[in-house]
């Protein structure tokens, strides 16, 4: 199979004032297209950066980063955050609708039954003509999603988007997420640090080290494959899997 | 309120206790300033309080009635109305948009931010002198006054407000392609609007403070000019007057901006 996203000997520094330090070391993996992969590691080894990086936001210091074989652009990414970042000023609908307005703005007429397709599919069309205020912070973040995804993005990026809600609000949308993800055929690549949900959500996942972030295990999860990651936590593997990453993590290198 | 899902007593109460705290500090507030009067005309009238220097309630509405049959009073309030008015208007919109230069461009942000710091903490009165000099004597260097005053707090409250928007909200436009003028136009300045309506207000008071500073150093006419005036012949009816016109002038242009405001948040 052709690789779809591919990290090649990725270096990042940093660069401040007082010094220059390494935040990513030799990084080289690949996603499949439709794949899910999941990166997990400690506090501040760099997971927000593989993502800045992946996005295009900061340059590799060495190595490259391609996708479908040429340079990543930034417009072909999706990003949702730790918090929704819904505008407050615009109604639901026009939070959707914000990446085909601001590519083009003729767009949202061709494209307005796919939109009001995903809305009716996934739960939001009665809200859709609220403010964001008015919503739930569960809901806020699935508008979030079907706002990245409006713009049918070659890649989804997810940094810790459950941290900011609470346990059972964080379980539901993890289903939902899901669904939502697998269903759009979506290439999607997960940060966190909350190891049951990686296991729970990912086709792969992928295990840094502490900073300089090196990649330390790249784990493929072998679930029966229609779980929810619901299902998935209840499932005799799920701890496993589960106890096999929190060892790699905490052992020593 | 919610949309008519049955309203229990209990929640009427509280509508009710509501209304009634509403209305009593309303009530309280009046009073206060009933007070006040009647404390100053009793003190006057007694003779503990000479109404030579402090005036009276009584005097003051005399006055009022003979400057504005003999003295032109309502030509006065309109010239400063009017200075005030376009002093309020130069000054936010430049402002606003040095501000939004600024935003864009991060290399003459850095340049220039010594010198705004600078004019920021410089007294502007201290250029009173100099801008008559320059601008000449008269209405415009009364409104160039007020510019500088509200000016440079302007840039710098909406610059910040600018700075203060989430990272990531900038990210997710970039990953939609946004061009930097669109971050502008759909994302910076509408998450601004809220802090701009608070340097509306601000600039509001700036404004007459300007205005009546600049009356003071040169005008032959407006509000300022009479309090000028009234202290020279030491007629103290006069200042006291027109300073509560021009409260009262003051107040009523902040009612109208904090209706302004109420408009935007809906
Ligand atoms: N803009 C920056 N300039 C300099 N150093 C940075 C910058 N951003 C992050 N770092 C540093 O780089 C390291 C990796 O940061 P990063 O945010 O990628 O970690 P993380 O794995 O996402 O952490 P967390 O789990 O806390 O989100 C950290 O030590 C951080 O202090
Ligand atoms: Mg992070």
């Amino acid at each position: 199979m052709d690789k779809y996203l591919e990290l090649k000997g990725v270096h990042f520094n940093y660069f401040t004032r007082k010094s220059e330090f390494n935040a990513i070391n030799n990084l080289s993996f690949c996603v499949d297209r439709g794949e899910f992969i999941s990166i997990v590691g400690p506090s501040g080894c760099g997971k927000t950066t593989i993502l800045s990086l992946i996005a295009g936001l900061y340059e590799p210091t060495s190595g490259e980063i391609l996708l479908e074989g040429k340079k990543i652009n930034n417009i072909d990414i999706g990003y949702m955050f730790q918090k929704d970042q819904l505008f407050e000023w615009r109604t639901i609908y026009k939070n959707i609708t914000l990446g085909l307005e601001l590519k083009d703005r003729s767009c949202i007429n061709k494209e307005r039954d796919r939109i009001d397709c995903l809305l009716k599919k996934y739960g939001i069309f009665d809200f859709k003509n609220k403010y964001p205020r008015e919503l739930s912070g569960g809901m806020r973040q699935r508008v979030a999603l079907i706002r990245t995804l409006a713009v049918k993005p070659k890649i989804l990026l997810l940094d810790e988007p459950f941290s900011a809600l609470d346990y059972q609000t964080r379980l539901d949308l993890c289903d939902d997420v899901k669904r939502i993800i697998t269903e759009q055929e979506q290439t999607a690549i997960l940060v966190t640090h909350d190891i049951s949900e990686a296991v729970s959500l990912s086709d792969r996942v992928i295990v840094l080290t502490k900073r300089p972030a090196e990649i330390k295990q790249d784990i493929k999860l072998d679930f029966t494959t229609d779980l929810t990651p619901f299902e998935r936590r209840k499932d005799v593997n799920f701890s496993n899997y589960f106890n096999y990453i929190w060892r790699t993590l905490n052992e020593e290198r | 309120m919610k949309k008519g899902n049955n309203i229990t007593g209990k929640y009427q109460h509280f509508l009710k206790a509501q209304k009634i705290d509403y209305l009593t500090t309303k009530a309280y507030q009046i009073l206060l300033l009933m007070v006040f009067v009647v404390i100053w005309e009793v003190l006057t009238k007694v003779g503990i309080v000479d109404p030579f220097f402090f005036s009276s309630p009584s005097r003051i509405c005399i006055t009022f009635v003979d400057l504005v049959k003999n003295g032109n009073l309502l030509q006065h309030m309109l010239i400063t109305l009017y200075e005030t008015f376009l002093g309020f208007i130069i000054a936010t919109v430049l402002g606003t948009l040095i501000a939004i230069l600024l935003w864009w461009s991060k290399k003459t942000r850095d340049v220039l931010d010594p010198y705004i710091v600078v004019l920021n903490s410089l007294p502007k009165i201290a250029l009173g002198p100099l801008i008559i000099i320059w601008v000449g004597a008269g209405m415009s260097s009364i409104i160039t006054m007020c510019v500088l005053i509200s000016i440079v707090i302007t840039t710098l409250s909406m610059l910040s407000s600018f700075l203060s928007c989430d990272e990531d909200k900038i990210l997710l436009m970039k990953s939609f392609g946004a061009k930097k003028y669109q971050i502008l136009t759909k994302l910076i300045i509408p998450y601004s609007i809220p802090d701009f309506m608070s340097v509306l207000k601000i600039n509001v008071g700036m404004s007459w403070v300007g205005i009546v500073m600049g009356e003071y150093l040169v005008s032959k006419a407006g509000l300022g000019y009479l309090i000028v005036y009234g202290s020279q012949i030491f007629k103290l009816d006069i200042v006291l007057t027109s300073t509560v016109v021009l409260c009262v002038l003051a107040c009523i242009m902040y009612g109208i901006v904090s209706l302004i405001e109420r408009k935007f948040k809906r």
